[in-house]
């Protein structure tokens, strides 16, 4: 029976009350470990289509008399458009249209950061849209940009409240530590740089509207359009076939959608609103630079009385004051902690969520303080975290759904032990060591979402779904789902996803919730198609009787099952956990850096394919890695503006780069969570790559990196601070053999 | 925009507004972000020598064949095997890599600095992290050809469509009256290099990530009889010898100063590199 149900739904960390339709679900979880399918490695399903450059992206869109745009965007970093003419674009060959200001909101003329778009342009051609865009008669007035987040925060320039999270009594935490230990840490902004940039055809058909975009949420860009556009819902189709990556910057329509629609509706024709590469740099969100005051207090045995944390979130021109806060309030037991998040508002790029938004940033500054806090203290840094182990959310006591981070540390061990060999490897130029860092994040998902199984004659299954697979394998992995419940082989499931118009509302993309969300609906459709079968067994007299016989007698006949999320556990709290242990070599003369090795072991709970389990684990580490030693949006200190637009001054990690990488994953499924017990692993790869980087580093040299990138100039600035504070005689030395 | 094939010298020869291309990895990228314009290219390849041969090395051989050459001297083929990315390798030539531009961001950004014309260097009161520590006052650009430096210290000399000379003379510190940074007069053509006998030689380079980086320091070591020539790149406008005043002299702005200590152990290292039999 149907049941409209009020329930919590969190993704990044942000949670809000939705109403939602669910069927009773009640199909008991699948036994422990690989199964004949789930929990087996499949390759991807659509991989060789990837890979012969047969699958047809957005960017591969050419529609019958497409358009192309070009952006007018603002070059300074903060700027008001005093005058604009248009007419001048318009009167160069190919050009179809123009807007600017006064013909859609999304173009301003308050610009406040470089890459604020003022005006667009739709031509036959890309260059001819360009050269119309740089032809456009534009007045700007420079103004004075504000770019430092401590003066923005002193100044009140912030977007929203400052965010103040207690529990008891910080003060009194402190003063009753043995040791206290602070820390000002930084991160700086870097940027998704999906292989596919940000970008959509609009078509008009009729009174609807066709929007082919590359997008993480299928369904959330179908609800803007239609708002922005004063239509009903079902008057949007939205596209999505093949993606080439989001990491969070894809959750929403986006100005280049509106424009293209807005151009489209002008022209009538189809319009192409793409971003290049350098816009990419400027204009299509990024993880924001971070200022982290944070202080820890602990009693001689490594028990914490007290974290404390200042926090600057520089979010730029707009977007969002992400969780940076959020590790040090959920990831240990400790009774006593206080933080304040400020949003500072700049003259920067506005940020987007990104990869485990504020986790990635505060997990750093945490686990880096907590490391410094295990080396004063003489305690084994694996050992300090189990000592602050905590059994449910410290920050309201609600249970975990399930949580193994202490079975994570257990299997880190042999990781862990490995420090003492590698220790020992250090030259007097190079020194070597091992460092740990935890994960916590969410990554339960959570619905709606639903999935259609259609069982033909010839015993194969399609599942029909308005998903998107971002690159993530999520339709191989809803394929094995669908495969395990109705009992047949992988290659005979087929998924029909991407396209609003053909099939049912699904997740967002977003917050490690694809898997946790579509998987559970995926199963209950077959498991609904599979009590069909079983019924028309019945009724023929043999309950035995096996699928394919059972769907051999239907001719043209189909079974068709419908399947439904649940909600979350009631009362508790879903997250995912783990641990990484890094080990690197540093040459302390020139500050170069290798991370030689990194071992990851996190709890998600069942995992549906190791194959794409394995890969996401490698890419988030590799992502990580880029983060903490490369990646780096830089601006000119006095303008502003953006000095890093190209691969070539922003560093993607080389392959050269990346360490060699071991995965495992606890893989025991969540026993309260949904009808697989699966959640999400998208994000929890990158959460600790950069901590345990900087502890090991630590680790190697009792240097105290303090920033991100770690630079050659950072590298060595603390290099030089720990021979001062050796010389000084400041720290105590870690005893042999911890 | 036309494409001229060249296949002599005096067939290279360009008109008022043609740019000479041999490997394009430098020229294509500026002049799609509008630093160069050009109404004609003059694709240079069969005007200009490729290959080795004993101690002459044509100007148009790819650093890929440098690299793999076992007749270049160590610091040489270092250099390339430590430049760009195999691709790039493949494709941009000796001659390129000499005359490649800055990588100074305002410059590629085309901000109106000094050696685009304007009147400031927005680097030395901007972003300089990456820029250069000797001979900056002007300019704090930073030449980022690690080839350049391991010719400098071999004390190459090269021959041109015009003349020869010693490959210290190709480069220019830009002033006030001059912004040029190389001394080749216009339709001059690099043709090849000449490299004297060396006892042994090396490259080290400094970089932010562990391949296809420019480099924030390379220090390139030759040592012939009692003669070591030490030059760096990345540290000045010009690729740098070292003269007595040695790493002592230079003049960091203020977040650059980490590069003289890379530069210190580099410069050290090379020495050790060299004294070992």
């Amino acid at each position: 029976m149907a049941r409209l149900i009020r329930t919590e739904k969190e993704v990044e960390g942000r949670y809000e009350e939705v109403w939602i339709v669910v069927e009773e679900d009640a199909l008991e979880q699948w036994p422990e470990g690989p199964l004949r399918v789930v929990g087996r490695p499949a390759t991807r399903a659509d991989g060789p289509l990837r890979a012969r450059g047969e699958a047809t992206y957005t960017a591969d869109l050419r529609l019958n008399g497409m358009l192309h745009t070009a952006v007018l965007r603002s070059p300074h970093a903060h700027a008001r458009v005093e005058r604009i003419d248009l007419a001048p674009a318009l009167a160069l060959p190919g050009v179809h249209a123009a807007i600017g200001p006064d013909d859609l909101d999304v173009l301003v003329t308050e610009c406040g950061f470089e890459g604020a778009p003022v005006a667009a342009v739709c031509a036959d051609t890309l260059a001819q849209a360009q050269a119309a865009v740089a032809a456009i008669d534009v007045e700007l007035t420079v103004l004075e940009p504000l770019l430092d987040p401590d003066e923005a925060v002193a100044r009140g320039a912030l977007l929203g409240e400052p965010r103040v999270r207690t529990r008891g009594d910080a003060e009194r935490g402190l003063a009753e530590a043995d040791v206290v230990v602070s820390g000002e840490f930084r991160t700086s902004p870097v940027l998704h740089n999906s292989m596919e940039t940000h970008q959509a055809v609009v078509q008009w058909v009729g009174d609807s509207v066709d929007v082919y975009i590359s997008t993480q949420f299928i369904w959330g860009v179908r609800e803007e359009v239609a708002e922005k556009l004063g239509l009903p819902q079902d008057k949007v189709r939205v596209v999505c076939d093949y993606m080439g990556g989001g990491f969070g910057s894809k959750n929403s329509p986006d100005d280049h959608t509106f424009i293209a629609a807005e151009l489209a509706k002008r022209t009538g024709r189809p319009v192409k609103c793409a971003l290049t590469r350098r816009e990419e740099h400027l204009a299509a969100g990024n993880r924001n630079a971070t200022i982290q005051r944070l202080t820890v207090g602990a009693k001689e045995d490594g028990t914490l009385t007290a974290l404390v944390g200042e926090y600057v979130n520089a979010v730029g021109w707009g977007g969002w004051s992400s969780p940076v806060e959020g590790p040090m309030h959920l990831l240990y037991t400790c009774p006593n902690v206080r933080s304040t998040t400020h949003a500072a508002k700049l003259n920067a790029p506005p940020m987007k969520a990104f990869r485990a938004p504020g986790f990635v940033e505060g997990t750093f500054g945490l686990e880096a303080l907590l490391d410094e806090l295990a080396s004063k203290l003489g305690v084994d840094p694996l050992e300090l975290r189990r000592r602050n182990h905590t059994e449910q959310d410290p920050s309201d006591d609600r249970p975990f759904s399930g949580k193994n981070l202490l079975e994570c540390y257990r299997r880190a061990e042999p990781h862990w032990e490995r420090r003492h060999e590698v220790r020992a490897r250090s030259t007097d130029v190079v020194k070597r060591g091992v460092g740990m860092a935890s994960q916590i994040w969410y990554g339960g998902g959570g619905p709606p979402s639903y999935a259609w199984v259609r069982v033909g004659s010839d015993g194969r299954a399609t599942v029909v779904t308005a998903m998107q697979d971002i690159g993530t394998g999520t339709k191989t992995a809803m394929a094995q789902i669908a495969a395990e419940e109705l009992g047949v082989p992988l290659e005979h499931v087929t998924v029909s996803a991407g396209d609003s118009s053909r099939g049912p509302y699904a997740s967002i993309s977003a917050g490690s919730s694809t898997t946790p969300s579509m998987g559970p609906a995926v199963r209950a459709a077959a498991a609904d198609a599979r009590r069909q079968i079983e019924e028309i067994a019945e009724q023929r007299g043999d309950p035995d009787m096996p699928l394919a016989d059972v769907v051999a007698l239907l001719e043209d006949g189909q079974i068709l099952g419908k399947g439904a999320r649940g909600p979350n556990p009631a009362g508790m709290q879903v997250l995912t956990f783990g641990v990484q242990v890094a080990e690197v070599a540093v040459d302390v003369e020139t500050g170069e850096i290798w991370v030689d090795r990194v071992a990851a072991v996190h709890d998600v709970g069942r995992v549906i394919n190791p194959l794409g389990a394995a890969s996401q684990i490698e890419g988030g580490i590799i992502q990580g890695v880029g983060h903490t030693l490369s990646e780096e949006r830089l601006h000119d200190p006095r303008s502003g503006q953006i000095l890093t637009t190209s691969f070539e001054s922003y560093r993607l990690p080389t392959i050269a780069d990346v360490p060699e990488i071991v995965s495992e994953l606890v893989d025991v499924p969540d026993r309260h969570l949904t009808n697989l017990g699966s959640k999400g692993l998208g994000e929890p790869p990158i959460v600790p790559t950069a901590a345990a980087i900087a502890n090991a580093i630590r680790d190697a040299t009792g240097a105290d990196v303090r920033r991100l990138p770690i630079s050659r100039e950072e590298m060595l600035r603390a290099l030089r601070e720990a021979e001062q504070r050796q010389r000084e005689g400041e720290r105590r030395e870690a005893p042999a053999g911890v | 925009m036309k494409l001229r094939q060249a296949s002599s010298v005096a067939e290279a020869a360009p008109a008022s507004n043609s740019l000479l291309l041999a490997g394009g990895t430098e020229v294509v990228p500026l002049l799609r972000a509008g630093i160069l314009e050009a109404d004609e290219l003059i694709d240079v390849r069969a005007a200009v020598p490729r290959g080795i041969d004993g101690r002459t090395i044509g100007a148009g051989t790819t650093l890929a064949e440098l690299e793999a050459s076992a007749e270049v001297p160590d610091a040489l083929r270092e250099a390339c095997r430590l430049a760009a990315s195999p691709q790039l390798r493949n494709t941009g030539t000796l001659a390129g890599n000499l005359l490649q531009s800055t990588r100074c961001w305002y410059w590629r950004l085309k901000w109106p600095c000094r050696l685009h014309g304007g009147d400031e260097c927005f680097a030395r009161e901007g972003e300089h992290r990456e820029h250069a520590v000797f001979a900056n006052d002007f300019c704090a650009s930073a030449h980022p050809s690690d080839v350049a430096a391991a010719l400098l210290a071999l004390d190459a000399t090269l021959e041109t469509s015009l003349r020869t000379m010693p490959v210290a003379e190709l480069y220019r510190v830009p002033t006030e009256e001059d912004r040029r940074t190389t001394a080749l007069e216009p339709g001059e053509l690099l043709l090849s290099v000449e490299l004297p006998e060396v006892e042994r030689s090396v490259y080290l380079k400094a970089m932010e990530r562990k391949r296809w980086a420019f480099p924030l320091v390379g220090v390139a070591a030759s040592r012939s009889g009692a003669t070591t020539r030490i030059a760096l790149a990345g540290v000045a406008p010009v690729p740098w010898l070292l003269d007595e005043g040695g790493l002592e002299a230079a003049t960091p702005l203020p977040k650059n100063a980490y590069k003289l200590e890379i530069a210190t152990a580099l410069v050290k290292r090379a020495r050790a590199q060299l004294d070992a039999s």
